[in-house]
């Protein structure tokens, strides 16, 4: 994952120049600053700053991955890759009742108070659809 | 490969019953299944989107018709149509063809996240469905114009419902494209294949991981700037007031995510013609690592161009926009350096699928040097918000996004349903479709030369913009009709299309969904082979090419 974590310094840099150039050219013109423009690109390089870290950091404790070896065969790979969710309900129903919130906010508040409860319940119900418990897989 | 999955079978054991089928697609995690949800539901708001297309096209025809009642009617037609067209069914296509097929790219039996992902599926349904949804309320859906500019956008000038669910609606759908985006990038940083480096990955799945980082990037601040504008809306915050310089925060915010929005909308279909081309021009990619660059390159300048959409403002900074924007021409010409240097002296081949990548490579190289001209902020004063800027952005988007979706159903439908298309309906389809839709948009430079500006219900006589008008309205009627073949051709094909259970029916496929079987198995493989290369399938079933050009391609060392 060499390159993925520099793909994103690379970036982080990019973004951090980019920003003050921006900054540097309108002071030069204008006077004085451009808030939105310079915030906006500044928090671009601070994404990419905490994104190529975290990769940099997971790829230090992992070690090589035989998805960047050259010469890796596909046994060399976990045969267990992880658990596929064959089907779910709660996707489709916390969609609908994220739907029912956000139509409220458009509508009226009255709609939020029936949304509301039934959105929590769906989301409740996503999030520990597969879940056996604290450290039990 | 194992993958654990709870004992549902997929397989037809039994024939199910409607209720069944229609249980099994809601329900559905399978990435492909959720993909085909995304291409047909995409799809269907291309159809919804190019019907008010043809309404705004005809209300054109002539100086002062009213086949459209009212003005407000009209300015309600051309904001739905840009935003359906834009975040209905571009933004969405690009999910439903990551989804289809980056996970068999890249050799995963799934996507990392395969509940979420049917999560951002149903928010883009439901949010695009609240979206368009103003439609049926009494004062219509919204009318702002797809990019909602402050202050007309708020409740004094645009007051109503429809602009509401508009703004809510969108801000739904929103959620979901950036859940899918994080989804994409993770399945490929973490779920490749044994020996699938980043540098052996498709093009495709390269644009598909530099669209989703320009999706996670551009689409929060959009959010954001929808729920400010839903508080100014709906509660009275003052936000975009104008009073304390509201305006111009909406356009930064708003450019900010619209700019790198449209090369989400491009670059993935850069990225289906670069699968395409090879396997009918029987060579490998040409310059693979340059197009790789190219493509990150695009993505990184993509954020930075965005008050190019804002010279007429007066208060950006017109040299450092002006810039930016020009030196993306420099990777875009790259990536076309590269296209038809694998075209070049390679047995090319006609099929559907090459046809419309090549109208895509000549519609697209249009679009992108109108775009040149529009870069330069003194010819920019003259052709802003006229029908100028019309033509080039449909040249840019129609060309990659439309082109390139027909190129790439036409490529992946036997993979798809395990049934080739109809060539002969396929070009001829393609013919109207290229022809319709050059006489529609190329006169419509000309027209913005001459001043016709964009968003006006009519126009007069004296105007001189009568006949130009007519040869538009004809071209998207011969536009609309290319349609039909098409339907036409999947509907024969479903009947009684030829079925083909080769894995790789077109001969020559290079990344592993050739590898595999057709239709997809459930999840995806039942054995992978050895990847050595970018193209793992072509070295499978070619073994006689080995130690020539497959060996150039990718990185001899890691």
């Amino acid at each position: 994952m060499k390159f993925n974590g520099n793909l994103f310094y690379f970036l982080t840099a990019f973004y951090f120049i980019d920003a003050a150039g921006y900054a540097l050219w309108w002071y030069n013109s204008n006077g004085g600053y451009e808030p939105i423009g310079t915030a906006a690109l500044a928090m671009l390089g601070f994404m990419s700053l905490f994104l190529a870290f975290y990769i940099k950091n997971t790829d230090k404790r992992q070690g090589k991955v035989p998805e960047d070896r050259l010469d890796a065969n596909i046994e060399d790979g976990d045969s267990e890759i992880g658990y596929f969710a064959p089907w779910s309900w709660w996707p489709f129903f916390l969609s609908a009742f994220a739907a029912i919130c956000f139509t409220a906010l458009a509508v009226g508040w009255w709609l939020f108070f029936i949304g509301f409860p039934l959105a929590l319940v769906a989301l409740i119900g996503f999030v520990f659809e597969r879940s056996r418990g604290l450290n039990a897989h | 490969m194992a993958t654990a999955t709870a004992s549902k079978s997929t397989y037809g054991t039994s024939k199910k019953t409607k209720g069944q089928i229609l249980v099994d697609w809601i329900t559905t995690t399978d990435h492909k299944k959720i993909g085909y949800l995304y291409l047909i539901t995409s799809f269907a708001y291309f159809l919804i989107g190019g019907v008010m297309a043809l309404v705004i096209r005809a209300q054109l025809a002539a100086p002062g018709l009213e086949i459209v009642q009212t003005k407000e009617q009209y300015n309600q037609l051309f904001t739905m149509h840009g935003t359906i067209m834009l975040l209905m069914f571009a933004t969405p296509l690009f999910a439903a063809f990551a989804n289809i097929l980056m996970p068999v790219q890249i050799g995963a039996p799934d996507v990392a996240f395969p509940r979420l992902n049917a999560i951002a599926y149903w928010f883009y349904f439901f949010g695009s469905f609240v979206a368009v949804a103003g439609f049926f309320t009494p004062q219509g859906a919204a009318s702002f114009g797809w990019f909602a500019y402050a202050p007309l956008s708020n409740t004094t000038f645009s007051p109503g419902l429809g602009g509401d669910l508009w703004v809510f609606g969108l801000a739904l759908s929103g959620f979901g494209t950036i859940m899918g985006g994080v989804n994409f990038i993770t399945t490929i940083l973490t779920m490749r294949a044994p020996g699938m480096t980043m540098f052996r990955l498709p093009i495709f799945t390269w644009n598909t991981l530099v669209t989703s980082i320009l999706v996670i990037m551009c689409f929060p601040p959009f959010a954001a700037a929808l729920f400010a504008l839903g508080a100014d809306r709906r509660f009275d915050a003052h936000i975009f007031d104008p009073a304390n310089g509201g305006p111009m925060l909406w356009q930064h915010l708003f450019w900010f995510f619209g700019h790198p929005e449209v090369y989400i909308l491009a670059l993935p279909f850069f990225g289906i013609v670069s699968e395409i081309f090879p396997v009918f021009s029987r060579k490998p990619i040409f310059g693979y690592k340059t197009l790789v660059y190219a493509t990150i390159a695009i993505a990184a300048l993509s954020m930075t161009v965005w008050a190019h959409h804002m010279y007429v403002t007066g208060s950006v900074l017109l040299p450092f926009f002006a810039f930016t924007t020009m030196l993306i021409a420099i990777p875009t010409g790259v990536k076309v350096f590269n296209w038809i240097g694998t075209l070049w002296k390679g047995s090319v081949t006609f099929e559907t699928p090459m046809l419309y990548s090549l109208g895509f490579l000549t519609t697209f190289i249009f679009g992108g040097l109108t775009g040149v001209i529009l870069a330069s902020p003194a010819l920019d004063f003259h052709l802003s918000d006229s029908y100028f800027v019309v033509a080039h952005f449909h040249y840019v988007v129609f060309g990659t996004v439309v082109f390139a979706m027909f190129a790439g159903i036409y490529f992946w439908y036997p993979k798809m349903t395990g049934k080739m298309l109809n060539e002969r309906l396929g070009k001829i389809q393609f013919w109207l479709l290229f022809l319709g839709f050059h006489i529609t948009f190329l006169i419509q430079h000309w027209l913005g030369v001459i001043g016709m500006p964009r968003r006006y219900a009519t126009y007069l006589p004296e105007d001189g913009f009568t006949w130009m008008n007519q040869v538009s309205t004809l071209g998207s009627a011969l536009l609309a009709l290319s349609i039909i073949p098409f339907l036409w051709n999947i509907y024969i094909t479903a009947r009684k299309g030829e079925k083909t259970t080769l894995n790789d029916p077109w001969g020559y496929g290079r990344s592993l969904e050739w590898a595999t079987g057709t239709p997809f198995p459930r999840h995806n493989f039942t054995s992978i082979p050895r990847v050595r290369s970018e193209s793992p399938a072509f070295d499978l079933n070619h073994p006689e090419a080995a130690g020539s050009e497959v060996q150039t391609a990718g990185k001899k060392k890691d």
